[in-house]
Parts: C-alpha cells; sequence; structure tokens
C-alpha cells in the first residue's frame, strides 16, 4: 500500500526530476527522450552510454547532467596514451612519511564524463570494470569507496569511425543503456544556433538538485513494487534474446537487472509506486540492444540488434491475465522457448 | 425397392415411432391411426411428385397441399367444397377447433382425452414433422439433420409427460432415426457400384453380397454401432447420479431431508444469518429481482434496522408495528429539495429463504405483497405476523432512488434533537479509544458530512483494513476497540464500529443488516446469493434522511455523494450514467426485450421471468400460438445459433459473479477485461497478447472509434487490471460489469451492421470454445498415453522377474 511517506517521496521525485530536466533541456534543444532516459538512469543507479556521430552534443548531453545535479563532477577525455593509473589513481611514496600515499584518479567523483571511451586501448578501457560494477577502486590491495551516487556518462563513436577500439563485451554489459542522440531537427538546429551562438549555454546552468536529494530519490525508485508476474515478463525476455537464432550473444542475467532497475526509475518518474510491463517495454531497446551480438548472417541480411529485440517485443506475451497468454495463442506456453535451440553451443 | 423408397419409408416409420412418445398423453389411440393413415398418404404424395419428376421446393407444395387436404377432409369435412377444398370457413373451423384444443390442453392432465382439437393439433403436429423430416431427408438427400425436427417431437413429448422420459418411448424414437440413417447409408454406399462382403461371409453361402440374403459387412457394422450407441445412450444415464430416475436417484436424498434441497435459512438472529451466511460454501440464489433502472449499484435490499448500540452488540428495538398502508409515509427527513426517481422492483423469494423480514430497496414507497405482513415505521422495515415468512414469496416494491448531492448533505442543518438524542446514544462504558480514535480520523473536517465521507475512507482505503469473514464476530465491550488495533473483520465490524464512531461524533447513525445488489442474470434479472448478505450503517442528515455509508472495502459500491471527489454544488454523478445508460440500447436481453408490448407492466414481465414449469403450465391454457411447428423452429433455429449462446453465457458468468475478498475483486477485474477484449474481437479488434493492458485499451478505443464514456470505461478498466496484477494493494474498483457494458455498446455503435450482426451471431471469440476443447482434449490424451505405457511397462516386467 503507498503510504503517505512513499507518496509524498514520490510527489518531491516527479517535482526534482522535473526541476533537473527542465535545466538539461535548456541546453540540449529538442531531444527530450533523450534527457528523460538520461534521468531514469541516473535514478536507477546505471551508467549511461551515449553513442552518436561527432558534433550531435553527446558531451554537452553529459556535461548538462552533471551540472544540473549540485554533485563532484571529473571529465575523463579518453585517448590513445592514456593508462589505466590515469582513471583509478595512482600510489606515490611520501619522501616525509617514507609511506606509499593514494593519490585518486579521475573516477573518484559522483558524475565521471568518460569522454570518447573508445578512443582508449581496451586495457585502459578495462580499469573502469571493477569501479562501474561494485562501485569501488582497489589499488594495491586497498580498496576504496567511490562516493554517492555514482554514474559514468561515457561517449563513444561509432566504431566505424577511424581511431576507435571497440568496448569489450564486459564493458558495455555493465553500462545499463546506450543512447543515440540523433541530429536535431532544423528548428531546433535554428534555435541551438541562437543560443549557443554568443555563450555556451553551459556557463549559465545553475544546479537544479543536491546530491543527497538524488540519494533520497534513488532509495524511493528501490521501493518501487515489481510484481511477481512483471519480474517473469523481464526474465523471459532476457532468456528470449539468448535462443533468437540471430543473435551470436544474448542478454545477460545482470541485463534482467538493469532492465526492471530502469522499469522501477520509469514508473518513479511517472508518479507510480509500482511498476507496469509499459515501463517494461519503454526502455528494453536501450538496455538490451547494445549487449547483443548478430550473427554474421543476421549482419550480412542487414538485421541490427535493435530490430531483433523489438522482434522479441512483439513475441513474448505481457502477463495480463491468469492463463489467458495461452487463450491468445495456445502455443505460447511459457515452458516452450521462442525459437528452437540450436544444435551445438553456439555460446562463445 | 429403390433407394428412395426405402428412405421415404423409412423417414414414414421414423416420424411414427417417435410420435408413439405421445401416446402417454392422450388418451386412446384413435389419433394415432389417423396419423399412421394420413402421413401414409402425405408421404405417398411426395414419393409420387419425386417420380413425376417435380422441382425438389414444388414436391414439398405438394406435400404440403395434400397434408391440408387430408386435414380439412378429417376434420372440416363440413365446411369444406366438397369435403376436402379448403375455403375461408375451413380455415376459421380449424382455428377454432385449435383454440379448443389449446384450452383442452390447459385443463386435462395427462392423459387428455382425445377431443377434436387435440386429435388435430397432435395429428397436425405429426403431419408437419413427417413432412419436415421427408423433405430433409429424401427430397433433399440430408438424413442426419432430419433429426432435429425428430427430436423436437419427442422432447415435447417427453417434456409434457408427467414422468419425464420413458426409456421406451426413446427407445423407439432413437430406433426410427437409426433407421432412417441406415436406409440413407445403404442407398449412399450403394451409389458407388455393389458392395462385397468378407470373405468368411461369402464362404458362408453363394452370392452373399446379394442385398436378399445376409446383410453385407458394411451394413452389419453400421447395425452393430447403432445398437451399441442406444445400448449406451440407455445405461449411462441410469448411472449418472445427477439424472433424476436414474439408479442412483434414491441414494442422495434422506428420509428427513425433503428433496435434498437442504435446511431453511433461519434469521431469529440476523446477525448471526450474516456471518453464516457470508461463510457458506455453497453460494445459494436467495431472491431474484427484475427492475427497470439500470444502474442497480445503489439497490441495496434492506432487512432490518439496527438502531440500539448497548457496547457489546447492535440490536433492533422493539417497535410498534402497522398494517401497511396504501402509500407508505414520505422517507423521515427526506425534503423536496433533494433529487428522487421512483423505481419499482419485482422480487422472487427462494423456497427455501424463510425471513420475517422483507428485503426491499431503501427506502421503499409501496409495498405489495400478499398475506398478513407489518410496517414498521421508524426502521421502514416490513416483517411478517404470526410466523409469515418470505419462503417463495412473489413482491412488487415501489422505492425512491435518492440522489442527494455532497452539497446538500454538506449544508444539512442538525437534525431533530429527539431523533438526535436517540441516535446518537452510546453506552458510558464505551471504550474512550473509539471516541479517539474517531476526532483523530475526522480531524480538520468542516461538518458532518465530511466527518462522515473521512470514516467511510478511512475504513475503505487509508486505515490499513482487509476484509475477512473468518473473523469472529466478536462480543464484549472490547470487540470494538480490538477490531481498530487488528483490523481485520467482514462487514459486521464495519459497519458497527463506523456507526458507533459517527454517534460519538454526533452523527445519528444506525446498521442496516440486508443484502447487496446481486450480480445480472443473462436474462436481465438480478441474482442475489447468500454470499451477498451484507451489513452497512446509516447516517441521518436533516433534509435527506436516512443515507447510506459503505466502510466494508471490496464489497458493495460507494455512493457518489460519499466519495470526497465530488465536486461540491454539481449535480449528483449518477444522475448523467443512468440516463445515458438506460437510453442507449442494450446488447444483453433486457427488461424491455424480453418482455412483449402487452406484458409491459412489470408484474408481469416479472411473473414470465423466471422459468418456473409451474408458470409454464398455467399460461398453457392461453398458450395455443406455440404450437408444436414453433417449437420445431425454434430448437433447429438453436443450433445456428449455438455461438451467440455460449457467449452469452460466458458474458454473463464473467461480470456476474461480484464475490469478496481480494482474491475475487482480482479475478472479477481479469474477467472484466478478458469480456471487453473478446467484445473487442467480436467486433474485429484482434487482441495481441503482446500488448500491455493500457496499449490494448488504447487501441481498442482508437480502432473502434470510441469516444467519451465508452473510451473512459475502456481506460478505467485497463487501469483496475494494473491495479490488481502490478500495484502492491490494489484500489477498490466498481461498476465493471457497467463498463463492460458500455464498451460494448460503444463498440456496436462505431461498428457497421454486418460487423453488428457477425459480434451477435458468429462471434470470432467463440474460438476460445474450440480452444478449450483442444486442450482438454490433449491433456486427456497425454494421460491416456501415460497410462497405457505404464501397463505396457508393467506388463514386460512381469515376465523378466518370473524369469529371475
Amino acid at each position: 500500500m503507498t503510504t503517505y511517506d512513499d507518496r509524498a517521496s514520490l510527489t518531491d521525485l516527479t517535482t526534482t526530476a522535473d526541476r533537473v530536466r527542465r535545466s538539461v533541456e535548456r541546453v540540449i534543444e529538442g531531444k527530450p527522450e533523450v534527457v528523460r532516459l538520461s534521468l531514469t538512469v541516473l535514478l536507477a543507479e546505471g551508467h549511461l552510454l551515449i553513442e552518436d556521430v561527432p558534433g550531435v552534443g553527446k558531451t554537452m548531453l553529459a556535461k548538462a547532467l552533471a551540472r544540473s545535479i549540485d554533485c563532484s563532477v571529473r571529465r575523463i577525455q579518453f585517448t590513445p596514451d592514456l593508462l589505466p593509473s590515469d582513471i583509478t589513481g595512482v600510489s606515490v611514496f611520501d619522501q616525509q612519511r617514507r609511506d606509499f600515499e593514494f593519490k585518486p584518479g579521475a573516477i573518484f567523483a559522483q558524475i565521471v564524463i568518460g569522454d570518447e571511451i573508445n578512443r582508449a586501448s581496451p586495457k585502459t578501457q578495462s580499469a573502469l570494470l571493477e569501479s562501474m560494477e561494485e562501485r569501488q577502486v582497489t589499488s594495491d590491495g586497498t580498496t576504496y569507496e567511490l562516493p554517492s551516487p555514482f554514474m559514468v556518462v561515457a561517449t563513444q563513436n561509432p566504431v566505424e569511425m577511424e581511431g576507435t577500439y571497440p568496448l569489450p563485451e564486459a564493458q558495455r554489459d555493465r553500462f545499463m543503456a546506450r543512447v543515440s542522440i540523433g541530429y536535431p531537427s532544423a528548428e531546433a538546429e535554428l534555435r541551438m544556433l541562437d543560443v549557443h551562438g554568443g555563450v555556451s549555454p553551459l556557463d549559465d546552468l545553475q544546479p537544479a538538485a543536491h546530491a543527497h536529494d538524488i540519494v533520497k530519490l534513488i532509495e524511493a525508485v528501490r521501493n518501487v513494487h515489481v510484481a511477481e508476474p512483471l519480474r517473469r515478463y523481464a526474465v523471459e525476455l532476457v532468456s528470449a534474446t539468448r535462443s533468437h537464432p540471430d543473435l551470436r550473444l544474448g542478454a545477460s542475467p545482470r541485463a534482467t537487472l538493469h532492465l526492471l532497475r530502469a522499469a522501477k526509475a520509469t514508473a518513479a518518474l511517472a508518479g507510480r509506486d509500482y511498476a507496469l510491463p509499459d515501463d517494461v517495454q519503454a526502455l528494453v531497446v536501450q538496455v538490451l540492444a547494445h549487449r547483443l551480438l548478430p550473427t554474421a548472417q543476421a549482419q550480412l541480411n542487414r538485421r541490427t540488434a535493435e530490430q531483433v529485440v523489438l522482434e522479441i517485443l512483439q513475441r513474448v506475451p505481457v502477463p495480463t491475465a491468469d492463463g489467458s497468454q495461452k487463450a491468445y495463442g495456445a502455443d505460447r506456453s511459457s515452458s516452450v522457448p521462442l525459437y528452437g535451440q540450436q544444435p551445438g553451443g553456439r555460446r562463445p | 425397392m429403390s433407394g428412395r423408397g426405402r428412405l421415404a419409408l423409412c423417414a414414414y416409420a421414423a416420424t411414427l415411432m417417435a410420435a408413439c412418445a405421445l401416446l402417454p398423453l392422450i388418451d386412446g389411440v384413435g389419433w394415432l391411426v389417423q396419423a399412421v393413415f394420413l402421413l401414409g398418404v402425405q408421404s405417398g404424395a411426395g414419393a409420387l411428385a419425386r417420380r413425376v419428376p417435380l422441382a425438389r421446393p414444388l414436391t414439398v407444395v405438394a406435400q404440403a397441399l395434400t397434408g391440408l387436404l387430408l386435414l380439412t377432409w378429417v376434420f372440416a369435412r363440413d365446411h369444406a367444397l366438397l369435403g376436402v377444398v379448403p375455403g375461408p370457413q375451413t380455415l376459421g373451423r380449424l382455428h377454432e377447433l385449435l383454440l379448443a384444443g389449446g384450452e383442452d390442453i390447459g385443463k386435462y392432465a395427462a392423459p387428455a382425452p382425445s377431443t377434436d382439437g387435440i386429435s388435430l393439433m397432435v395429428v397436425g403436429g405429426v403431419l408437419v414433422i413427417g413432412l419436415t423430416v421427408d423433405a430433409m431427408a429424401v427430397t433433399f438427400r440430408s438424413a442426419a439433420p432430419a433429426g432435429l425436427p425428430l427430436l423436437a417431437l419427442y422432447s415435447v413429448a417427453a417434456g409434457l409427460a408427467d414422468d419425464g422420459a420413458n426409456w421406451l418411448w426413446f427407445l423407439l424414437a432413437a430406433s426410427g432415426y437409426l433407421l432412417l440413417l441406415l436406409a440413407d447409408g445403404r442407398d449412399r454406399l450403394s451409389r458407388w457400384g455393389r458392395v462385397f462382403g468378407t470373405p468368411a461371409s461369402r464362404a458362408r453361402g453363394a452370392g452373399a453380397f446379394e442385398t436378399g440374403s445376409a446383410p453385407v459387412a458394411p451394413l452389419r457394422t453400421g447395425r452393430r454401432i447403432g445398437v451399441l450407441a442406444l445400448g449406451v445412450a440407455l445405461a449411462v444415464p441410469a448411472g449418472l447420479p445427477a439424472l433424476e430416475g436414474g439408479l442412483l436417484a434414491g441414494m442422495g436424498t434422506g428420509k428427513g431431508g425433503g428433496d435434498g434441497g437442504g435446511g431453511t435459512i433461519s434469521a431469529v438472529n440476523p446477525l448471526v444469518s450474516l456471518q453464516d451466511n457470508l461463510n457458506q460454501p455453497d453460494n445459494r440464489e436467495v431472491i431474484r429481482y427484475r427492475t427497470r433502472e439500470k444502474n442497480t449499484d445503489q439497490l441495496y435490499l434492506r432487512i432490518v434496522a439496527l438502531d440500539r448500540f448497548d457496547g457489546t452488540t447492535w440490536k433492533s428495538s422493539q417497535r410498534k408495528v402497522t398494517g401497511i398502508p396504501e402509500r407508505l409515509p414520505r422517507p423521515l427527513g427526506l425534503s423536496g429539495a433533494v433529487s428522487t426517481k421512483e423505481i419499482t422492483t419485482s422480487f422472487s423469494a427462494a423456497q427455501y429463504y424463510e425471513q420475517n423480514w422483507l428485503p426491499m430497496p431503501f427506502p421503499a414507497t409501496d409495498v405489495d405483497i400478499d398475506g398478513r405482513w407489518r410496517f414498521e415505521p421508524a426502521g421502514r422495515t416490513v416483517v411478517g405476523d404470526q410466523g409469515k415468512n418470505t419462503g417463495g414469496m412473489r413482491y412488487v416494491v415501489d422505492s425512491l432512488l435518492v440522489r442527494p448531492t455532497a452539497k446538500q448533505l454538506a449544508d444539512a442543518p442538525a437534525a431533530p434533537e429527539a431523533l438526535r438524542r436517540e441516535y446518537t446514544r452510546v453506552p458510558d462504558d464505551l471504550p474512550a479509544v473509539v471516541e479517539e480514535t474517531a476526532q483523530q480520523v475526522t480531524r480538520g473536517a468542516a461538518n458532518d458530512h465530511e466527518r462522515a465521507v473521512m470514516l467511510q475512507k478511512w475504513f475503505s482505503e487509508d486505515g490499513g483494513f482487509v476484509y475477512d469473514t473468518t473473523v469472529e464476530s466478536g462480543t464484549g465491550i472490547n470487540a470494538i476497540t480490538r477490531f481498530l488495533q487488528q483490523k481485520q473483520g467482514f462487514c459486521v465490524h464495519f459497519s458497527f464500529s463506523m456507526a458507533a464512531m459517527a454517534r460519538t461524533l454526533g452523527i445519528p447513525a444506525r446498521v442496516a443488516v440486508g443484502f447487496t445488489p446481486g450480480s445480472p442474470r443473462a436474462d436481465g434479472t438480478m441474482s442475489v446469493t447468500t454470499n451477498d448478505a451484507h451489513a452497512w450503517p446509516e447516517l441521518y442528515f436533516e433534509g435527506v434522511g436516512w443515507t447510506r455509508f459503505e466502510p466494508t472495502p471490496s464489497r458493495g459500491s460507494q455512493p457518489d455523494y460519499s466519495l470526497d471527489e465530488t465536486p461540491d454544488g454539481g449535480p449528483s454523478s449518477p444522475a448523467e450514467p443512468t440516463k445515458s445508460a438506460s437510453d442507449a440500447p442494450s446488447a444483453a436481453p433486457s427488461t424491455s426485450n424480453s418482455c412483449p408490448p402487452e406484458l409491459r407492466r412489470l408484474n408481469d414481465c416479472e411473473a414470465a421471468a423466471p422459468a418456473d414449469v409451474d408458470t409454464a403450465a398455467g399460461s398453457g391454457g392461453s398458450g395455443w400460438t406455440a404450437p408444436l411447428i414453433g417449437l420445431v423452429v425454434l430448437l433447429a433455429a438453436a443450433v445456428p445459433l449455438l455461438p451467440l449462446l455460449w457467449r452469452l453465457r460466458r458474458t454473463a458468468r464473467r461480470l456476474g459473479s461480484p464475490g469478496r475478498g481480494a482474491e475475487d475483486v482480482r479475478s472479477r477485474t481479469l474477467a472484466a477485461w478478458l469480456e471487453v477484449s473478446d467484445t473487442a474481437w467480436d467486433h474485429g479488434i484482434a487482441p495481441d497478447d503482446s500488448r500491455t493492458p493500457r496499449q490494448t485499451a488504447a487501441g481498442i478505443v482508437r480502432l473502434g472509434r470510441l469516444e467519451g464514456e465508452a473510451a473512459a470505461a475502456v481506460h478505467r478498466i485497463a487501469d483496475a487490471v494494473e491495479q490488481v496484477l502490478y500495484a502492491p494493494r490494489p484500489r477498490p474498483v466498481t461498476g465493471l460489469a457497467d463498463d463492460a457494458a458500455r464498451v460494448r455498446q460503444g463498440l456496436r455503435a462505431g461498428a457497421g451492421r454486418g460487423v453488428r450482426l457477425r459480434a451477435l451471431l458468429l462471434p470470432r471469440s467463440t474460438v476460445r470454445a474450440v480452444w478449450a476443447f483442444s486442450a482438454g482434449w490433449t491433456a486427456l490424451m497425454d494421460r491416456w498415453r501415460r497410462w497405457s505405457e505404464a501397463r505396457r511397462a508393467a506388463l514386460l516386467r512381469r515376465p523378466s522377474r518370473q524369469r529371475s
């Protein structure tokens, strides 16, 4: 049952989130869905990967989000010669104390902007693995906690671009969602010319929320109720990617977790204290697509992971009534895989 | 004999054999002799016409004409030209005879004397059936459907006979039909060429495949199947305990228990019986009623008012009763400013429902009932005198649907002092926590109405109370305190506590005991069952009178004036939907549909509604207009109407089970949702199970071109589904059945005539019946396969053990 306290914090959540959203939208014109998604990921304790061609405002979005929240922000420009210790930190010898002292790296901030993450070597990219998943850094046997909230907003150019290294699968899996900004509409671009022509709008941006507000909101999102059928639905969606004939690699159990967290945040942003199938569906492409590897045949047929996820969405029945799933299509029992299991192990 | 001739003969024989079932109904066999002769001539005429050959419809016309001439000759010879040619006088005479026959049937018990009228009806009926059978089986070469008219003839006879279906007549009628099928099968087989027997039969004698000698194998097999089917048809019902007259019929009923209908429901203490009723495992119907009012949400049936609170329980005061006046006095405190609507409701109580108080809507203005009943003015109840009770009673009640606005209630002046003193009395030893809780819950309220609304909302939504009928009623001074702490109970606890708390706040209050409005049936009546038993508080507001509130979660419906979102000053919202609902055409069978114009007076409609055998037999005297042919047509028409009937039944089952408790609310909501999506499917909007309730609702609104109230109704139901499926504590929802009806009306209004007709007669969603059957069949086959495999495995293991 919704108690008065829950309700109050949900109201707080929507109003605060609205303030942050409006603040970011002052910089990123005409892309409300992208802004909303980045907020959702923030409240769902995930990390965001922004992937697009150069010059569409990836870094601007990351910075605007960071500025709109009154919290510590660090920016790392990933270059081919960047070293892992530049990110995590390094122990240096203190002559006076005659001891090693840990100098924290750029990762020690509440919002970390990783610009052009795929320009660094895989070795350096992997330095983010522990911090992104476990929110801590281990150096020389000592573990250092990262502050809360903690969010990595990374931007990258598509891998077809020259001088880039594709992110390793493990790294991609740690990002909750991937989003493309896309080119703005003509009007939005004109407006941008007017506004951005003189000064950078980032300079005027004032924080719309404090970091500890965001921590409270994250707590409220954690309390959002997810009914058992809905959890099952998320599991079915994700497991359908593992047996799809067009995919070489399906989504991991971590993807299921991320999907549910994102659904909770979406529900909370809509002012609800319980999640709906609509919340799961709203972000399923952004949450799942970047983790999937299409087969060579599917690539030849120009099938993208996004298309596969959309197809799965149309095939997995939504739990709407007891036993009614079967009524609509007698062969859609949950025990039967949607796609026949492939002979031999397709798992890499 | 040619195949066709044999077929005609068999059709003739089959009709007569089925007609034998009428023998126990009519004295003597004279009519049968007439029928044998006349039908023989009619069939002969058909055979001749086919030999000419005439076109098939002309053959039927010729046979019909022959039949008419024959009937004229036998029954109206004196009124006809040359004794056989019928004129207007002949028709008049036949009409008179049929009328007389109808009266005779109503007058005499079976076996009736074979008066001219009855003979004409029976012989004419047999001729009509014979003509139909002959036309279907011989003229149009389709023997199997000819079983339908035969079945109709047999059913009429079996239905009217006192002892039901005698096995001998069934055997005769079924044999006749089998004979017809056999002849037809033989005829078809012979068209393929000569029929060869098996080697064994050939060995027995030369020319084994000649039709004159031993029967050929396919025919023998056919006969065996026929005999086996007949044997099974006779033997299986005898072994089934459910069918009266079977071998086990005597085993179910005890000697002292009557016919197994169960004991009576006593109502010495209405509260004890209330909890008993709520917890009864079998949900039995106690009252059925019919009303023109479409919105029956507010039609609570009130039995008794409990106005004395002694701290332990609520009781009814001893008050003076009077005879029922012609017109009951105007309800106490009700002023002319409040909008009211008079509705008439006809009730029919079950035989076993023996209750001293009369269940009726509040406030009643006129009660029309036979027997010694008395009126108690303060509680506005009607009570039986000298042991008179409701068992099997039929009565009509006019009552007012009082629709105050929230503003009228809020502006109500103080109640008269005497009334206020009497109805706000609480015992001195009432625990202080009751008043404290009441004060706390209603903090900030400006007037009594707001206090009442806040109390109701606290009990039903905000207070965290759980509906549970298994909780003890509770006695003693602390019962209310305990309930306020444990927050578990059923309507008695909720109503008692709210009324007591209202009294501590100075609002005159009492508790009413009765029933919630019940659930709609497919025939437009409402059915009230033992599980609908209920108690609710009534609070007094000067200018409006005693006003119902509903604190019990998931039961009944909260009146609009008691919902705090009702806009102040505006008219109470039920007025609008009620009007539109009653103006719009209803898809479900309703009073106006099932009631012919001459029966529009509600009394007669009600009498015709419950299909009692008594009523049917009683009206048989004037019902000659429904002779045998009508029944034949009805039965034949029923077959293509099966999808329609199945669909109506599904709708009634889905929308007509207002259960209690969270689980019932869940299943009722899901059923309503399934009904809406099936209705949309029937109107061409295919279901897609990968869409969420929201998306489906939006799809139905878009594709079904729904607007206004219908569109809102779809979204309301989808919202309720989201609540019960995904929310941690679903909000109570009411009016789902009405919403489903609104959606149906909206979809019908937006669809073309063809789509509407298809949705009515051949609804797409009937494919569910096929799926259900197929799923059941697969499960059965699976079980059979497992069983036979286990059996085979067991057989295989046995010899190996012996070897070892």
